[in-house]
């Protein structure tokens, strides 16, 4: 059975205008997916209504054989953690300390027990230096770190990254997605919103959404056998892959080159 | 705008800083009641005096004492010559005819010009503009020749001074107890200490905790806001937005253009922290646990000893 | 004319916890026709501290900033009026948010334009042309700017700075937060009024590729200091350029992998797509 089980998800502010149509997804346990789409539409939508903080019109949301609803929004949330686009939007805590303990100190863990947890998972995000610092002194990428560090010392299995790279310069955004693949290699099931394919195609599955419907979904390997497709999506290849299409078209793409285009785009 | 201190603390390690915040505020508001039951002048000299010692004893650096009071100069400046001009009570001090002529009017505009010219030596501008008012004084008094155009006495009581003294001091008391207490206390160890005295409050539906969320949620965002508010100024400033100039009509535009996007920012951010905060399990309301610890020790008795003292000192002084 | 900086320094005046930036020591000249340049360098590097010297929001602690003949030091001469020069050097800042705040595009876009104290009538012409020239239709001049896209309020706020005509346009990080289809757009956009008005246009931004392609002057900014100025292809064609943190053009990179692997003579230095395409192409058909 997969840990996450979305099925036929509709979601409008106004009934005219229904953001997501007919939505369903299924997510294993340690897998990394990408939830890939231009802007508006919808993914960031679907993030939220997994959380609970969305609710749908009609479908159904089970996670880990929980089928969330009113009473059990709770229970789900201490399963799956997200990390949203703008850093300082999500720091509650007048320290970094007390950043990484909220999370715990809702869910009312022991005093001791948090103190250890946040040494732990400060050094883990490397962080252990700044626990006493301010957010006004940190930088956007430093206060990510943060908001990731208090969600797996609350023990979530899932973490879902809401454009979680989107206002950080090159180099954040780098250090930011290395810091993701260690999560997923440690086990972490990663649902990862965003509108920028060169992160997409780091996870195992992309599921590609436009105007609120899934459009295709499949590991990278299949999707990137239909580069129209992405066009057709509102998205745009990596530059790599750009070539490679042209020379196919052209018929100038030999194996080999195919091959090495492939890999170039995939090594980042 | 990049001037302004937040919360005025600075770290340290003397005696007060290890007070639990509870006992500070409790003894802060006491104090302030046993100096306004005071009643003379040598009172509150003695107040005062008290006051200084505990400073000196505690290691509080007094510098920024001094730096807080210094907003208050005009306010206290007021008082002074409120006083003084309109106390007529008790034994004349000074009593003298000052004289306004030609002739003192010229030598009135020469000092103000000397002393705006030396008024750039910011250092020495309060000693600067006590001699300028005393050069004055002077002037009115012994220079002015014929033809006196206009005089009028100024007495001085004893009254007026020693009253002007009393209130002058007692506020210099009440700013030392508040200055003190920010100058040792974090504002978050202020705001669990609020927060943990107003508890008994929830049986009139007042929750002191989500209360107390909120005033440390606000403190957090402070320099975040300011930062805000500079890039917004600089981006209207960009399309010509002269925030220092400008006639009344254009100014209230001016504001427009710096309120408008503030608002839209805060209430973006309201909506995205309270994401935040429910999808990291917080619900309003239900009991947390704290990974802070008010825990009282032996220097919140000795405090507690002396405010005692010093309000029991307050009464008797005043009932007998 | 246009703007010069002689040996210009600036340091933040450090209030508790804020980190600045500063730069220092920096010379150099912008000519107000023909140029358009990018500004370079890691976050921290100075570059929005050189942007805002350059249009007066910020005085430098050293040095000169000469903007069209008038000279901006550190101390501030109370007879000039240093607002005017914002009108000659617009600079469009990187979030929209922080400039909108009318309750139609029009008024926003006329609200530049009014404070240099042109008419109603004509600043109402120049915000409709402002709004077409950055590609959004007159519709929008009734729509709440509250209400658009991310896409849309970057354009919007570009145009609020358009309409004022400025003769030098600046901006910080223009194509961020945009898609590539919307990135695109916008630098063709700058392409074309570089071309048909002869404005000098200065872009901050951390994409290589469109340096590349569109811009033909880089200032490269590194802990303050300016380490390079001159062309995108005299830069790339350098071996050193990770030590500024900056990263090659992927048209280059890719090219260069292609050549090491396949061993093909090309020229590794296309500026887009299509160019490297060709390159390729040829160096397959042989």
């Amino acid at each position: 059975m997969s840990y996450i089980d979305i099925q036929n998800l509709n979601f409008a502010y106004h009934p005219k205008r229904p953001i997501l149509k007919n939505v369903s997804l299924l997510v294993d346990k340690g897998q990394w997916i990408a939830i890939l789409g231009h802007n508006g539409s919808g993914k960031s939508t679907l993030a939220k209504t997994m959380v609970g903080l969305l609710d749908p019109d009609s479908g159904t949301i089970v996670i880990d054989g929980i089928t969330l609803s009113g009473e059990t929004v709770y229970e789900i949330r201490k399963k799956i953690g997200i990390v949203f686009q703008n850093p300082d939007n999500q720091f509650v805590g007048v320290t970094v300390r007390d950043d990484i303990a909220f999370g715990m100190e809702n869910l009312g863990f022991p005093q001791a027990e948090m103190l250890k947890k946040i040494d732990f998972y400060a050094e883990k995000v490397g962080m252990k230096a700044y626990l006493d610092k301010e957010p006004a002194e940190l930088s956007g990428g430093q206060k990510q770190r943060v908001a990731i560090a208090g969600i797996l010392a609350m023990q979530m299995d899932v973490i879902i990254f809401d454009e979680a790279t989107s206002m950080l310069d090159p180099t954040a955004r780098k250090e930011l997605m290395d810091y993701i693949r260690q999560l997923h290699n440690e086990g972490l099931t990663i649902i990862m919103i965003t509108h920028d394919i060169e992160e997409a195609l780091w996870a195992d599955r992309l599921v590609i959404v436009k105007n609120g419907e899934i459009f295709r979904q499949g590991s990278r390997e299949e999707l990137l056998k239909e580069p129209d497709m992405f066009i057709e999506a509102g998205l745009e290849l990596p530059v790599e892959l750009q070539i490679s299409n042209a020379l196919k078209k052209r018929n100038l793409l030999s194996v080999e080159m195919e091959e090495h285009l492939w890999e170039s785009s995939l090594k980042k | 705008m990049k001037n302004v201190v937040i919360g005025q603390y600075i770290p340290g390690n003397s005696f007060f800083y290890h007070i639990d915040p509870r006992t500070k505020i409790i003894a802060v508001v006491i104090l302030m009641v046993a100096t306004f039951l005071l009643e003379t002048i040598w009172q509150v000299l003695a107040g005062f005096g008290i006051a200084l010692i505990l400073i000196v004893a505690g290691r509080v650096p007094i510098r920024k004492i001094i730096k807080g009071l210094k907003p208050l100069y005009i306010l206290l400046l007021f008082t002074l010559v409120f006083q003084v001009a309109f106390n007529r009570v008790g034994t004349i001090v000074l009593d003298s005819t000052m004289m306004i002529s030609p002739y003192s009017i010229l030598l009135m505009i020469v000092a103000t010009v000397i002393w705006r010219l030396l008024a750039s030596y910011k250092k020495f501008s309060l000693l600067l503009f006590i001699s300028y008012l005393i050069g004055l004084y002077f002037i009115m008094k012994d220079l002015a020749f014929s033809p006196i155009w206009t005089s009028w006495q100024l007495t001085i009581y004893d009254q007026g001074l020693i009253m002007s003294g009393f209130v002058i001091i007692r506020l210099l008391i009440i700013i030392t107890l508040s200055t003190v207490l920010t100058l040792t206390t974090k504002p978050t160890e202020l705001t669990q200490g609020l927060e943990s005295l107003l508890r008994p409050l929830k049986v009139i539906g007042l929750n002191s905790e989500d209360f107390a969320l909120i005033i440390s949620i606000s403190l957090r965002y402070i320099p975040t806001i300011l930062d805000e508010a500079n890039k917004i100024m600089n981006a209207q400033a960009s399309r010509g937005a002269d925030f220092a100039e400008g006639r009344l009509k254009d100014k209230v535009v001016q504001v427009i253009s710096l309120l408008v996007p503030m608002f839209i920012i805060a209430f973006k951010r309201s909506e995205e922290l309270a994401d935040a905060m429910e999808s990291r399990d917080f619900v309003p309301g239900k009991p947390r646990t704290r990974i802070h610890d008010l825990k009282f020790n032996y220097r919140d008795l000795v405090t507690a000893v002396i405010t005692v003292l010093c309000l029991t000192g307050s009464i008797l002084v005043k009932v007998l | 004319m246009g703007i010069q900086f002689k040996e210009v320094s600036f340091q933040y005046p450090s209030w508790g916890k804020q980190m600045f930036e500063a730069i220092k020591n920096v010379s150099l000249t912008i000519n107000d026709k023909d140029e358009f340049i990018a500004l370079v360098g890691e976050t921290g590097s100075g570059k929005s501290t050189l942007a805002q010297h350059m249009n007066a929001l910020i005085f430098p602690t050293s040095g000169t900033v000469e903007i069209f003949g008038i000279s901006v030091t550190a101390k501030r001469d109370k007879k000039i009026k240093y607002n005017t020069l914002r009108q000659r050097v617009g600079l469009v800042f990187q979030f929209p948010e922080y400039q909108l705040f009318e309750e139609t595009v029009e008024k926003d876009i006329m609200f530049g334009p009014k404070n240099f104290k042109v008419p109603e009538e004509k600043a109402r012409e120049m915000a409709k042309k402002a709004l077409n020239m950055v590609g959004l239709s007159d519709k929008y001049l009734t729509r709440n700017p509250f209400n658009l896209s991310g896409g849309e309020k970057k354009r919007v706020s570009i145009a609020g700075i358009l309409a004022m005509d400025p003769d030098i346009l600046i901006l910080d990080e223009p194509t961020s937060g945009l898609d590539p289809v919307g990135k695109n757009m916008l630098m063709r956009l700058f392409q074309e009024i570089q071309e048909k008005t002869g404005k000098t246009i200065v872009i901050i931004t951390h994409d290589m590729d469109l340096v590349y392609e569109y811009t033909n002057r880089v200032l490269v900014l590194s802990n303050g200091i300016l380490e390079y100025d001159g062309t995108p292809n005299h830069l790339f064609h350098r071996d050193d350029i990770s030590k500024w943190h900056l990263d090659y053009p992927t048209t280059i990179t890719v090219l260069k992998s292609i050549k090491d692997k396949f061993h093909y003579d090309i020229d590794i230095y296309q500026k887009n797509v299509d160019d490297a395409v060709n390159t390729i192409a040829k160096a397959v058909q042989l």
